[in-house]
């Protein structure tokens, strides 16, 4: 699997999502799903797939499925 | 006593938005005519001016999440006659499906907002802000205990995951913050540092048992910084706190919910935590004809929680009378999901447990969580080949609890 199908696959799993349901136009609040509480498991998820840290502010700036391939380019990976 | 104190402040932190007496004056003129205000709650300046209009004309109100529809509710409870000391009415589930309110009279919230104020030393220098929804009785119980004491209380719709909040959090320099478990989790994953937010001094926890790890944990996080964390219990029948566990005893009574609020007394009767304070509600009510009925419970609340108190009257709860879920701070009755749905239900920390032998987990999940009113987060469905069954042949809670 390519980083960006795990980044979808942990999308789609902390949000609860079908599994072919598109994920890569998420924004924060905009999808019903996507509150505070499934944040924490969202980012729960992108830190366990691949093995980061993330810092408090990566965590409040993730606002969006591409905010969060780009803040994993920080850590060294490179979703594309 | 008033409930809002002459310089206490609200203000909206995203449009700076303050509440003024001539907010209430007109609020109280729109709401006159009313016997009952039905009172849809968002985190607003014009929510909570209404809010303090009907206390002022002494009207009974019950709160209502403004994303739900409540038709069925104000139909069941529309009435032109309620008791005289009614003010409060609040619904005791997140089920959709359960009409049943608690009765909270204007002495009984007075009571409680003073022992709150009281148990955290809550001044006029102190700023709160809004971490929970104020239809929801923690929430509304950090405003009522902010207010009485002529503090400021800044509305802040996001949540503690986006930095709205945490600007916020600096910009109106915020004192206490709030937190149920589920946020502590969150905190937790934010790493929050107090050293970061020097204006803040005071974490309360409540909605819930938190883990002892996290309680220890972020006790120290604030006693590193000389602030306090305050560990609480209570229930929205008691209007809604009935303990405090102080700063000063959290390490060396860990695990207990603290002793009993100003003015109120615990006992454990055949086991159950038994309360008696002035906090104590007037009753529940299940049709409109009960909002006329006075109090019925003289200031007893049998808890329905199991506990226990040890010598210096420190309480710890050790489990519930009924089969009970607490998922974000709502109780969910185990045995009720288990009617509604073809599972085995049992409780976890802050999330409900069910097992099932066939069909679409997710699917199962998501209807679930939508006939609790929670959150999906908070309800975890696996699939098992069979329910471990007792020689009796009832379902074996212990088994399913283990296998978590």
């Amino acid at each position: 699997m390519t980083e960006l199908q795990r980044l979808r696959e942990a999308f789609r799993t902390a949000l609860d999502l079908p599994a072919d349901e598109p994920v890569d136009d998420l924004r924060y609040q905009d999808h019903e799903k996507w509150d505070s509480l499934a944040h924490m498991s969202l980012v729960a998820a992108i830190e366990d797939e691949f093995s980061v840290m993330i810092d408090t502010d990566d965590v409040i700036n993730m606002s969006s499925f591409a905010e969060a391939a780009r803040i994993l380019g920080k850590y060294g990976v490179d979703v594309k | 006593m008033n409930l809002l104190h002459p310089s206490a402040r609200v203000v909206d932190a995203a449009t700076g938005e303050r509440l003024t007496p001539a907010m209430i004056d007109a609020a109280a003129a729109e709401i006159a005519g009313q016997p009952i205000v039905f009172l849809p709650m968002p985190t607003t300046v014009p929510a909570v001016a209404r809010y303090l209009a009907a206390w002022r004309l002494e009207k009974p109100v019950l709160l209502l999440d403004p994303d739900l529809d409540h038709r069925a509710l104000i139909a069941r409870y529309t009435t032109g006659e309620v008791h005289p000391d009614l003010a409060l009415l609040l619904t005791t589930s997140g089920s959709t499906g359960d009409p049943k309110l608690v009765r909270l009279s204007r002495s009984a919230m007075l009571a409680n907002a003073g022992q709150v104020a009281e148990s955290l030393g809550v001044t006029g220098d102190d700023v709160a802000i809004t971490t929970l929804p104020l239809f929801y009785s923690y929430g509304l119980s950090v405003l009522h205990s902010h207010l009485l004491r002529g503090a400021t209380v800044v509305l802040e719709r996001t949540g503690i995951m986006q930095k709205e909040f945490w600007a916020a959090v600096g910009e109106h320099r915020v004192t206490s913050l709030a937190f149920v478990p589920s946020q502590y989790e969150m905190a937790r994953r934010l790493r929050f540092d107090p050293a970061r937010y020097p204006s803040v001094r005071t974490l309360t926890q409540a909605g819930g048992r938190l883990r002892t790890d996290l309680v220890a944990d972020f006790a120290a996080r604030m006693d590193a910084v000389g602030g306090r964390m305050f560990v609480m219990y209570g229930q929205t029948e008691a209007g809604p706190r009935m303990a405090c566990l102080p700063p000063e005893r959290l390490a060396d009574r860990l695990g207990s919910v603290g002793r009993a609020m100003p003015g109120g007394t615990f006992a454990i009767e055949d086991g159950e935590v038994v309360y008696r304070g002035p906090n104590v509600m007037m009753g529940y009510a299940e049709t409109a004809a009960d909002l006329a009925r006075g109090d019925d419970l003289a200031g007893v609340l049998h808890t329905g929680d199991l506990g226990r108190l040890d010598d210096d009257g420190f309480l710890f709860i050790t489990g519930r009378l009924k089969r009970m879920a607490k998922v974000f701070g709502v109780r969910i009755n185990l045995d009720d999901v288990e009617r509604h749905f073809p599972v085995a239900a049992v409780a976890g920390d802050d999330r409900l447990h069910v097992f099932t032998e066939d069909g679409d987990v997710r699917a199962l999940r998501s209807k679930i969580a939508e006939w609790l009113g929670t959150h999906f987060t908070g309800v975890d469905v696996r699939m098992i080949e069979a329910l471990p069954l007792l020689p009796n042949g009832k379902t074996d809670y212990r088994a399913l609890e283990a296998s978590l």
